[in-house]
């Protein structure tokens, strides 16, 4: 089953008196479940896709599909409840929120849900949190943890609705092979765990052996997967 | 709402060079504001309770020709209308259950003629029958030089102010009557010119009657006063006694009803018709002496008023004093309804009661012009604060654009990134403008326990009085809270602006 639907999507940017086809054309299905890597060299269009895909950029034309729904005619408040609910997102440089610590940070998006009680909040963040391996962090605010542990943080995070889709834009990039590996890792093994869709975006084929599937992009176009 | 004040509680904390500098900005802006409120409001009451019992009363009755309420310092020096019928009025005013105390005066301006050659001097004249004057207003006048005046006895008591303004424009010092000259009450020029110093002790007025109808009266001055508070409004008043102030302003006194004429006459000598008057071959109308000074005319015709009825003669105003709890408002409208009934409200010669604010004119209103002053004193404060607030917090919006950017990432509405602003804010205001007007409060609080008093003048206006009495009521506080409240709101407006104009992308963008 697919949980996206990408048919003939387009992304320009105006820059100055001139306009950058991002992405020229797009058709992309994307199955329940997947872990999937977008490969391709700077300036591909490959964080545009993946932009897209996390209703956190609109296309110019084209329809994209997320779990059915048609994201191009949603509007402001129906694509924040969409990424609420149905996606999680994970940042290239952590992005976690300083005056919060590890557990705050990973019930942050419960809260914001509204569904929760609070025990069965904190109960889900510290479950997440020890499968990512940082139960004696929990109390530790991000400024405390290394970078390897802070995207650890993410991922929790990004998991912690139930997702059906998790993001992420080059996680290791600001990782040391090491520890990115030990990231990906991770990620697959929550893959696995919580039968949550990766998608995630990178320009070092190092990582290919970990993604089930590979899409290759260049200069807008899909040329592989 | 618990997890946006837990977000903006620890935002605080974490920029605490920035929430200190704000938060100094709104400490002192509501300290400011709510000290001043007090001292305003001190005063506004000090005024009150000054004027009300120094020197107005709560109302006043004044004639229905007047055509201004402001009789106090009428412009360019015009005359008060005259009262004729306080005989009629009197037994009105006993009726009426809640008038606590009457007192009948003349008031208006007059010439203090300069018999050397020179510039004469101007001054304020308060007739009055010194004895009620004492019942009225207790305690409210001190005698620097001399004495004050005894029952029925006739003279004037000039203020030491009114004698410093008098020599600085007649060149002439004045004394009491048989008293010596005390140079050290002397003024800074009159100890400069001692040698050649001119003293007198029996002025010579000629009081300001839009009729013509002054005299000339010498009247001996037999005290040299101060008031015991606000001296420098009430300094410019001389007090005269009734029968020599009328006899300046060319009244009809209570000698003058001892003199036997007609009902037509009198009726003629009451109105200011010139033409009806002079018109008729059946008047004359004696020579009073303006322009000749009759020199012995106090000394022997009018050293005493005692056995005279001196209700019987002119007045300008009637001061009354409400019974504790009467609101001034309530007061004028029962009495002006009271005058109606008795159809004493018409033109002539019909009165009217005004509150001692109207009837005080500018000065009534000082309080409010002060109080008014300071607010925008304070709101220029408050705008320099929201100016320096909002650019700080606008910078610190954009110091957190990726985790502005990442929280609408994970599905945080404008509403949630709003609500962390104006929660910052809130708290900074409450905090620290909470902070400022507790500050505020109990220093108004505590200083009257200081006892602080004065006799400067100018001092004894910002207090209401000799007394420095700040007091804070609810609405006083309530305004500042409210100042508070359009701080925060006008300051967080931007910056939400700003904040919520940050979208998912730009998380990603700054990486």
């Amino acid at each position: 089953m697919n949980i996206i639907e990408i048919k003939g999507l387009k992304k320009d940017y105006p820059l100055g008196k001139t306009t950058v086809n991002a992405v020229r054309g797009v058709d992309l299905n994307i199955e329940e479940g997947e872990f999937i890597s977008i490969i391709g060299p700077s300036g591909s269009g490959k964080t545009t896709l993946l932009n897209v895909i996390g209703c956190i950029d609109t296309a110019t034309e084209g329809s994209v599909k997320v779990g059915g729904a048609e994201i191009t005619i949603m509007n402001d408040r129906a694509l924040t409840d969409l990424r609420l609910h149905k996606i999680g997102f994970i940042f290239q440089t952590f992005n976690l929120i300083p005056v919060l610590d590890v557990i705050e940070n990973v019930e942050f998006p419960l809260l914001l849900m509204k569904k929760h009680t609070k025990s069965e909040i904190r109960k889900r963040a510290l479950k997440l949190i020890e499968e990512v391996g940082l139960k004696e962090h929990a109390t530790h605010r991000p400024a405390e943890l290394s970078g390897g542990q802070r995207q650890r943080v993410a991922i929790a995070r990004a998991l912690v609705t139930n997702p059906d889709i998790v993001l992420a834009d080059e996680p290791t990039a600001n990782l040391d092979s090491v520890t990115g590996a030990q990231i990906l890792e991770l990620m697959r093994e929550m893959n696995k765990i919580e039968n949550t869709t990766f998608i995630f975006s990178t320009h070092d084929e190092h990582v290919l052996k970990y993604a089930n599937r590979v899409v290759k992009i260049k200069d807008g176009f899909i040329m592989e997967g | 709402m618990e997890l946006i004040f837990k977000i903006a509680w620890r935002n605080i904390l974490r920029h605490r060079g920035k929430s200190i500098i704000i938060g100094i900005i709104l400490f002192l802006g509501s300290l400011i504001m709510t000290v001043g409120n007090g001292v305003i409001s001190g005063m506004d009451s000090g005024l009150e309770k000054n004027i009300v019992n120094g020197f107005m009363g709560d109302i006043v009755i004044i004639s229905s020709k007047e055509r201004s309420d402001n009789i106090l310092f009428k412009i360019m020096g015009k005359s008060v209308e005259t009262i004729t019928n306080y005989k009629d009025i009197k037994p009105l005013l006993e009726q009426q259950d809640y008038i606590e105390a009457k007192l009948p005066v003349g008031k208006n301006g007059a010439m203090v003629i300069n018999e050397e050659e020179g510039e004469p001097g101007y001054a304020y004249l308060l007739g009055v029958d010194f004895k009620e004057y004492k019942e009225f207003f207790k305690d409210n006048i001190t005698p620097v030089e001399g004495t004050l005046l005894g029952d029925a006895e006739q003279g004037l008591l000039m203020s030491a102010k009114a004698r410093d303004e008098l020599y600085e424009s007649m060149n002439v010092w004045f004394i009491p009557h048989g008293g010596k000259l005390e140079e050290a009450n002397l003024s800074e020029d009159a100890k400069e010119n001692l040698n050649s110093l001119i003293v007198k002790e029996n002025p010579v007025f000629m009081g300001f009657s839009d009729n013509n109808s002054s005299s000339d009266i010498r009247v001996p001055v037999k005290g040299i006063i101060k008031y015991r508070a606000l001296n420098t409004i009430w300094g410019h008043f001389a007090i005269m006694d009734i029968e020599s102030y009328r006899r300046a302003l060319g009244y009809f006194s209570s000698a003058d009803t001892k003199i036997d004429i007609s009902d037509e006459k009198k009726m003629l000598l009451e109105s200011d018709d010139l033409d009806s008057m002079f018109g008729s071959e059946s008047i004359i109308v004696p020579d009073k002496g303006s322009k000749d000074i009759d020199v012995d005319f106090t000394r022997k015709k009018l050293s005493t008023t005692e056995g005279v009825d001196l209700e019987s003669g002119t007045y300008n105003l009637i001061f009354i004093k409400l019974k504790s709890g009467i609101s001034m408002e309530h007061g004028v409208s029962r009495l002006n309804e009271a005058f109606s009934n008795a159809a004493l409200s018409g033109t002539d010669p019909g009165v009217r009661a005004v509150t001692w604010k109207k009837g005080a004119g500018p000065i009534g209103n000082m309080a409010t012009i002060i109080k008014g002053a300071l607010f925008f004193f304070v709101m220029m404060l408050f705008v320099v604060a929201i100016i320096i607030i909002v650019n700080t917090l606008t910078m610190a919006t954009l110091e957190r654009v990726t985790e502005i950017g990442m929280m609408r990432a994970v599905g945080a509405r404008k509403s949630f990134i709003s609500g962390m602003f104006v929660g910052e804010t809130a708290m900074l205001s409450g905090l620290f403008g909470g902070f400022g007007i507790i500050v505020g409060v109990v220093v108004v609080k505590l200083i009257p326990y200081f006892n602080i008093t004065t006799d400067n003048d100018m001092v004894q206006l910002l207090y209401g009085g000799d007394k420095f009495f700040p007091i804070l009521s609810f609405v006083d506080i309530f305004v500042v809270i409210m100042q508070l409240f359009a701080v925060t709101v006008i300051t967080v407006l931007y910056p939400v602006k700003v904040a919520t104009g940050i979208v998912p992308l730009d998380a990603i963008s700054r990486d």
